[in-house]
């Protein structure tokens, strides 16, 4: 376990290297001129020198990657075009809002996951309404699900707020950043009560799709464990079948559901920009949106990075919990 | 376990007989119908500009009409334009834009797979490692850093869709070939002098295509999601050209007093991703049969 986990953490670090220098390339490759989109395009020729000089584009392209690879690694991520500001504090403050909704996607997804795959598999009545969610939810874009969750729940019913990450004026902006945590632990409850209005329908239209995907993977595992002849056994012991699912197969069919969840969340970051657009959540998503107009290539590659960094991070846990849970996989 | 008998032999039979409600005749005609909604929806694709009732780029009626009113049957935009001819053409845009992302991925993987699975040794193992730091990153964000770095518009949006999507196929191809090589046929054309291009050409990557196949019909829905994400987030073709995903994103603001605006191209996108699922298996069950 512990040279596994060693191993495991290796590849990380070289992935993230491989990150960043794919990062530093585009950035090189990339026909926008750093220097020109700093300065404007009406610069001297002496301006234009003494700024390559300011930004160490006069320097071999080795010195460059190093230089730009030690700033990632003072948490310099470069400076955005459009806004002038560094873009660690820009990310600082968008941040805390992506993960909080992409926290919360990954446990409704989880959670619906596993309602979809048992449903089905122990044909629960009203079972039908969640085969119809895996067969349309597998083809759903996202941002039509969040479109929909508007018209019905906004404009309808009128039960959720469409918009933002809450409606109280000043929450509180510590020490997590996640509303939902710091108004517990500011003892404001209706801060968490509305952050969660707020949260419902941004995460559940994230979810939707990943759940569809980990649940058909996990129903598919639970119905061949179910025909396995230790299945079987427990029948023989006269367990019911819902014990039999909870307490034996369960974790046997657990593993391929979880490397889906990994790969899932990959997805989810690029579902997470789309929805947070729609529902004008101020997060990471909407900053890198508003970077692509404008070509302000730094902001997104600073987003990609965290974004990319995030999904080796949760893969790389993944894997471990894998092995934890199945002590017969050793790669 | 006499107990356990019939308890355990209860769904499985059930589950046998639905499988079975079609006589295997029938099932193999439904897969062949399903899977010609490829066809249709590819028709459809190359009509568009003969089934389009109206200029997708002119205002033709008055502007914000709902939805049957004034002849227009999925209304009009909010500057008049008519939604079903925009949702047409950008339809035609969508379903090319990922049949083209597939056979690039599948050019680029396949020719990567090939090589790895036949020369195996130190070749395969690099090929895999950078397969795997491919596969090893978020494909929708990554090719959302390439169009950027680029420049917006579509060939750009294809050619960094393709480049984050081969990883798949050259994992496959590889490993569908490196289990044909230790097969006696393949030893019987090493032997009778044939060379490793002939090799690999003739006996390797025909043995790779069924596997390919399948992989890449049930793709067609991924890559119609993914190409309306990046659209949507205003990496695909500037603004008047009609696209779905684009204009879904650019019409959100009427989304509270005339829905169907952005709507529509949504739905487009759910029923191009929903035939290229249900085509996906149909395609599998139909290989799976052979």
């Amino acid at each position: 376990m512990l040279q596994l986990a060693g191993k495991r953490l290796g590849a990380m670090v070289v992935i993230i290297l491989a990150l960043t220098a794919v990062m530093f390339g585009l950035q090189k490759i990339s026909p926008l001129d750093p220097v020109h989109a700093m300065l404007g395009q009406s610069a001297s020729a002496q301006a234009v020198a003494a700024e390559r000089h300011v930004l160490g584009l006069d320097q071999p392209i080795t010195a460059q990657y190093l230089h730009y690879l030690a700033g990632l690694l003072h948490g310099d991520l470069g400076t955005s075009y459009r806004t002038r500001n560094p873009l660690s504090s820009d990310l600082g403050t968008a941040f805390p809002a992506t993960a909080e909704l992409t926290l919360y996607g990954l446990i409704f997804a989880l959670i619906l996951a596993v309602l979809l795959a048992v449903a089905t598999t122990l044909r629960w009545p009203g079972s039908w309404l969640f085969r119809l969610i895996l067969f349309v939810g597998a083809s759903m874009p996202p941002f039509l699900l969040a479109i929909g969750g508007i018209l019905l729940f906004f404009v309808n019913l009128g039960w959720l707020p469409a918009t933002g990450r809450t409606s109280i004026h000043n929450p509180p902006t510590g020490p997590t950043g996640l509303l939902t945590i710091d108004g517990l632990l500011a003892g404001q409850f209706n801060v968490v009560t509305d952050a969660l209005s707020h949260l419902l329908l941004p995460a559940l239209a994230l979810a939707i799709g990943p759940a569809v995907s980990i649940g058909r993977v996990l129903r598919s595992s639970l119905v061949s464990e179910l025909r396995s002849d230790y299945a079987r056994t427990a029948r023989a012991k006269g367990q019911r079948e819902r014990q039999v699912l909870i307490r034996h197969v369960i974790r046997n069919a657990i593993g391929p559901a979880l490397s889906m969840t990994g790969l899932q969340a990959g997805l989810m970051f690029g579902g997470v920009l789309v929805i947070e657009q729609v529902f004008s959540w101020p997060g990471m998503g909407q900053y890198m949106t508003q970077s692509i107009p404008v070509a302000d290539f730094p902001a997104i590659a600073a987003v990609t990075l965290v974004l990319g960094i995030g999904y080796v991070l949760i893969n790389t846990v993944v894997d471990l919990l894998q092995a934890a849970a199945d002590p017969r996989i050793d790669v | 376990m006499a107990v356990a008998e019939p308890q355990l032999a209860a769904p499985l039979a059930a589950r046998r007989r639905s499988a079975r409600l079609l006589p295997a005749n029938a099932a193999r005609w439904a897969n062949w119908s399903i899977a010609g909604l490829l066809g249709v929806v590819t028709l459809v694709a190359l009509l568009a500009p003969v089934l389009a009732p109206h200029d997708p780029l002119q205002p033709v009626g008055q502007p914000q009409l709902a939805p049957g009113q004034g002849g227009f049957l999925l209304g009009t935009d909010g500057i008049g334009r008519d939604v079903l001819s925009r949702v047409l053409y950008g339809l035609q845009a969508s379903w090319f834009a990922a049949l083209l992302v597939i056979v690039g991925g599948v050019i680029i993987g396949g020719i990567i797979g090939v090589v790895a699975g036949t020369f195996g040794g130190i070749v395969d193992n690099v090929l895999m490692r950078i397969t795997d730091g491919f596969l090893a990153l978020p494909a929708p964000v990554l090719a959302i850093a390439i169009v950027a770095a680029l420049g917006p518009g579509f060939v750009h949006t294809l050619l960094a869709v393709s480049i984050v999507w081969w990883p798949f196929y050259a994992r496959i191809v590889r490993g569908e070939v490196r289990a044909l090589a230790a097969r006696p046929h393949v030893e019987a054309a090493r032997l009778a002098g044939a060379g490793t291009f002939r090799v690999a050409l003739r006996h390797l990557a025909p043995g790779a295509v069924p596997a390919t196949v399948v992989t890449a019909s049930l793709d067609v829905g991924n890559l119609v999601l993914t190409l309306a994400a990046l659209s949507f987030l205003g990496l695909g073709q500037p603004a008047p050209t009609p696209e779905l995903g684009a204009d879904a994103a650019r019409n959100l603001s009427y989304l509270l007093q005339q829905w169907w605006i952005p709507t529509m191209p949504g739905l487009a996108v759910l029923v191009l991703a929903m035939v290229g699922n249900l085509a996906g298996d149909a395609i599998r069950n139909l290989m799976e049969d052979r």
